[in-house]
């Protein structure tokens, strides 16, 4: 599903130069959950934001089931994204001014689902993720543990090939996070394949794959049994 | 996702109250301030439209050429009014003479009984023929135009018609008494004329009625005479146009006047749609509007709802960086650009779209108020349907202007930069952007402030100005003027004296200061007639004392009826090259082609007209037969008294004729009415500036106080105190200010020393205006500055510290 080769991406200010991807090679395959560790400022966000469609890489290819998409200008991106990749963020990043409904809605606003199947989608992933009872609540009404649940509906409410998760349970206590790699799961059992970046050994037992990076390059792969 | 747009925009609004507050309070002004100021153009723009083929409509002004200047005067001679018909067969001639000031007694329906119901009509008493109505085709109810063939009968409007008689209907076959001499029937009825016309009839008798009797209405059929109350207009046939016209008109007045002389008269076309604009030629309306004072009201119109969109983009743009987290997971979640910018334009609707509704509101609350600024009719309202369909575009033009750059800035948001918050000010059209902004509106409000100032000092000045006379407690009265009223002044006079209140009555043509212009060619020793033309006053040999007004040298003239002596003013001696004032005394003075008579004193200058009219040469002659006013002089004492003891004794003394009074001071008030006007509209306009600028001005200092929380935290972290955190802030809007005021100054100053060119007498626009106009911009800047500046400087160090 995921090839990339030899990505480079490198930051300049006017002077330093920090190379986050060094000649940076990877391949996940369909159905994969992989997760992805490192010291900070190993480049690990930097891969996930260009695996997101959301950075670009300066050279190098990366294909994204079958096309090429280094190339891509933004709109060709934000298609490809709201089609094919879903996201979760360690800070959930929940619209303030949407209810929950409202925020898990809006991938289907952006991908022209109609109103009628968009309430009935909407309500299934919610009961999935058990947050039903709170669907006219603002986030900030909500615990984090449930604010995560409800970035994951949205994340997968649009039934995206890709999920990508950036530390889910870095803002969690060990039961909520437990309860969000156990959802991860579940959806990768489902055929949903995932990269996940994360800091815990813990969760990253819950993967098939760990890729080790240091200075933006994969220096260790670990296959989970 | 319409829908989604709409509750996310008002969930914003309520989130970011002030924000929204400042954003809908300034557009809102903004708005109402243009609804008002389009009411008011499209009302002055509308004078005489109403009137069917007015296009094809002109007035015969009659060009007068003099070696110094060539002027264009309203009338025309009265045989004019023939020959033209005679030599214009194929258009449509008719005239109108204005005998505004006239006495109407209501007799009712024995025209031989006496009456007690009497009125001076002060505007829309006017001869007509009946061609008058067909070049102005206003509506008749009863009766029709050719009645007007006949002398002694008179056509009323409605209005007019229940005043007199209660009931129009009733008012057909009854009379009246012009002047208390003429007896007139009603015959017929017109339909009220609308008030936005040049031509605001009321009282309309027929046109031979005046012919017929030449001696009292000043009906001379002369080519010499001319006066800017008789008045013929034209409507040309589809097929011929006014150029054409023009060229007929010159070879008509070279064949009528004789021209040998100085000046030449030519008559020429106006074209109706000019008269309500035109201040150089006299017409029968209440006021003249300038079109450029139309224009400057539209710009400032344009200027306060551009300063009102200017603030929006600078809080919107501002406030973006508070929103980056919600643009930057839409655009991961896949909103396109096109999304995103249609989400921020129908967010901007929704605050333009509220902001109309609360401008129309606030418009329609202040409309009572602009007659006050403004000479609009009363029944004019917010609620038709052009003013919507305006607050429709102006909401369309608003939206476009005040929402597409923020959409375009904020759908460009780079997502991961947007979710991370890691915003430089350059991404949201950073902060040298806001101070151009800001800049503008300060140099908008400053200018506005200048103008307010100059505008003040210069009316007060002209206020408390000499005006050479003593214009305080001093009661007139103007009434008709006929061998009755002076066969009884005398009398009058006596009895009025006998009261130890009333100091001086003085009768006379006309008080020391009006908007009459009496004027006449002379000649002086004995010389030739000279180029430039003598204005007139006559009055009685008590005027001087009444009115105050001094001598240079000579006296007065000893009582008569008739001109036995003159007294000239100091201006005529500059005008003659004269240099001593005594010299003159004893020389003869011929007034039009009068007997010489010798002149007796010279008075020092005193206004004849406002501070606007140049000192013009005068002379004032003894001359009973014209005398229409009446100055009482009173002690200053009593007045209240006085005043009822005055009208008590006019009753007594001229039971038939009512009178209209006002203290010269009131009058010479009345002279300023539209600078007064002029003056208040600065003041509102300015604070309306001041106040949309100051909104602005706190837009900047959020944003910058949210750019620079960090900054903030961490001098405070190590050691800056609060007033060093206000310092930094105000420094750079005390700069802004500076600029602004640099730019206000010199365009201010243009423009102010241009409008003070319409007085000869004026004030300097001096350094201390300037002053004034800094210091007050400043105060309100830092007063600005300072709440926001303040609240930044306290907040917790940690706190700001812990966002980042």
């Amino acid at each position: 599903m995921i090839k990339i080769t030899n990505l480079e991406k490198v930051y300049r200010t006017e002077e330093v130069e920090t190379i986050a991807l060094n000649k940076l090679s990877l391949e996940v395959k369909q159905g994969e959950f992989v997760a992805v560790m490192g010291p900070s400022g190993c480049g690990k966000s930097t891969l996930l934001n260009i695996l997101g469609l959301l950075d670009d890489a300066d050279t190098g290819s990366f294909v994204f089931n079958g096309i090429e998409v280094v190339n891509f200008n933004e709109r060709k991106r934000a298609d490809l994204r709201k089609h094919n990749i879903g996201f979760v963020f360690q800070s959930f990043n929940l619209i303030d001014e949407l209810t929950v409904f409202e925020n898990v809605e809006l991938p289907l606003i952006y991908t022209g689902v109609k109103a009628a199947e968009r309430k009935k989608k909407v309500d299934e992933v919610l009961n999935k993720v058990q947050i039903m009872h709170r669907r006219n609540h603002y986030p900030q009404q909500l615990s984090g543990g449930q604010q995560q649940r409800v970035a994951v509906a949205r994340a997968v409410v649009n039934e995206p090939k890709l999920i990508l998760a950036d530390e889910p349970t870095g803002n969690l206590d060990s039961s909520n996070g437990n309860e969000v790699m156990q959802m991860l799961t579940e959806l990768n059992e489902q055929g949903t394949t995932i990269v996940m970046v994360t800091h815990s050994e813990h969760d990253a037992r819950y993967s098939h794959r760990i890729i080790r990076m240091l200075d933006g390059q994969t220096v260790l792969q670990n296959i989970m049994v | 996702m319409i829908r989604n747009y709409i509750v996310t925009a008002f969930r914003n609004l309520v989130r970011h109250r002030a924000f929204a507050f400042i954003n809908i309070s300034g557009l809102a002004v903004g708005i109402a301030s243009c609804i008002i100021l389009f009411l008011v153009v499209k009302y002055e723009m509308s004078y005489d439209r109403f009137i069917p083929g007015n296009e094809h409509i002109y007035h015969v002004v009659t060009r007068i050429a003099r070696p110094e200047n060539t002027h264009d005067h309203a009338g025309a001679p009265v045989p004019a009014l023939d020959a033209l018909r005679t030599d214009f067969p194929q258009i449509t001639t008719g005239a109108l003479q204005d005998h505004s000031g006239g006495q109407v007694t209501v007799l009712g329906k024995d025209p031989n009984k006496p009456s007690e119901k009497k009125y001076i009509e002060g505007q829309g008493l006017m001869f007509a023929d009946p061609q008058f109505f067909s070049v102005f085709p206003f509506e008749w109810i009863s009766g029709s135009p050719a009645l007007l063939n006949e002398p002694n009968v008179v056509a009323l409007t409605e209005d007019m018609a229940i005043k007199y008689f209660g009931n129009w209907k009733e008012a057909i076959g009854q009379y009246i008494l012009l002047d208390n001499v003429l007896t007139l029937k009603v015959t017929g009825i017109l339909k009220n004329v609308p008030v936005n016309t040049s031509f605001p009839l009321s009282v309309v008798p027929s046109l031979i009625t005046s012919k017929n009797n030449p001696e009292l209405y000043g009906y001379e059929n002369d080519w010499g005479n001319l006066s800017s109350s008789f008045q013929i207009f034209m409507r040309l046939p589809e097929n011929i146009d006014a150029a054409t016209v023009d060229k007929q008109l010159e070879a008509f007045s070279r064949k009528h006047y004789s021209n040998s002389s100085i000046p030449t008269k030519t008559n020429r076309l106006q074209p109706l749609t000019d008269i309500h604009y035109n201040a150089a030629v006299d017409h029968f309306g209440d006021h003249t509007v300038n079109k450029g004072t139309l224009w400057t009201l539209s710009l400032v119109g344009v200027f306060i709802i551009l300063m009102a969109c200017i603030n929006f983009v600078n809080m919107s743009t501002a406030q973006a960086i508070n929103r980056s987290k919600e643009i930057g997971i839409r655009k991961v979640l896949g909103g396109r650009r096109r999304n995103l910018f249609g989400q921020i334009m129908g967010e901007t609707a929704v605050i333009v779209f509220i902001s109309i509704i609360l401008g129309l509101a606030l418009a329609a609350l202040c409309l009572p108020y602009v007659k006050y600024v403004a000479t609009i009719s009363e029944d004019l309202s917010i609620f038709n349907g052009q003013v919507m369909l305006f607050s429709l575009l102006l909401g369309l033009i608003v939206t476009l202007l005040a929402g597409f750059y923020p959409a375009l800035v904020v759908s460009g948001f780079k997502p991961l930069l947007a979710l991370k918050n890691k915003f430089s000010s350059a991404s949201v059209g950073g902060v040298s952007l806001r101070r151009v902004l800001v800049v503008t509106q300060f140099t908008i409000s400053q200018a506005l402030i200048i103008g307010t100032i100059v505008a003040i000092t210069q009316m007060n000045a002209i206020k408390s100005a000499d005006i050479g006379f003593n214009k305080d407690a001093v009661l007139v009265l103007n009434a008709t003027n006929d061998s009755l009223i002076q066969s009884r002044q005398k009398a009058f006079k006596a009895s009025l004296l006998s009261n130890p209140d009333i100091k001086m009555v003085s009768f006379s043509s006309d008080v020391p200061a009006s908007d009459n212009n009496w004027s006449n060619n002379f000649a002086f020793d004995h010389k030739d007639d000279e180029t430039f033309s003598l204005f007139l006053k006559f009055a009685d040999h008590d005027y001087f004392k009444t009115y105050g007004i001094g001598f240079l040298a000579g006296h007065g003239y000893p009582d008569s009826d008739t001109i036995n002596g003159i007294v000239v003013n100091e201006t005529l001696l500059k005008k003659l090259g004269i240099t001593d004032a005594s010299s003159v005394i004893g020389k003869d003075l011929r007034i039009g082609g009068r007997p010489w008579k010798p002149i007796l004193g010279v008075v020092k200058d005193f206004r004849t007209g406002s501070m606007r009219d140049n000192m013009v040469p005068l002379a004032i002659a003894p001359w009973k037969e014209v005398y229409a006013s009446t100055g009482i002089k009173m002690s200053g004492n009593n007045i209240k008294t006085s005043t009822t003891f005055v009208q008590g004794k006019w009753n007594e003394f001229f039971p038939e004729y009512a009178n209209t009074s006002a203290f010269m001071d009131e009058r010479i008030a009345d002279f300023y009415c539209q600078e007064d006007q002029l003056a208040l509209l600065y003041k509102i306009f300015a604070g309306i500036a001041i106040f949309i600028s100051c909104l602005g001005l706190y837009g900047l200092v959020s944003f910058m106080a949210i750019q620079r929380t960090r900054e903030v935290g961490i001098r405070k972290t190590l050691g800056a105190s609060v007033t060093q955190i206000v310092i930094l802030f105000s420094k750079e809007f005390t700069l802004l200010v500076i600029i602004a005021f640099v730019l206000a100054a010199p365009l201010a100053w243009l423009f102010m020393n241009k409008w003070l060119q319409n007085f000869s007498y004026k004030i300097e626009v001096g350094a201390g205006i300037f002053g004034i106009a800094i210091l007050v911009s400043m105060a309100i800047a830092w007063m600005t500055v300072g709440y926001k500046s303040v609240q930044a400087a306290l907040a917790n160090p940690v706190k700001s510290l812990r966002n980042e």
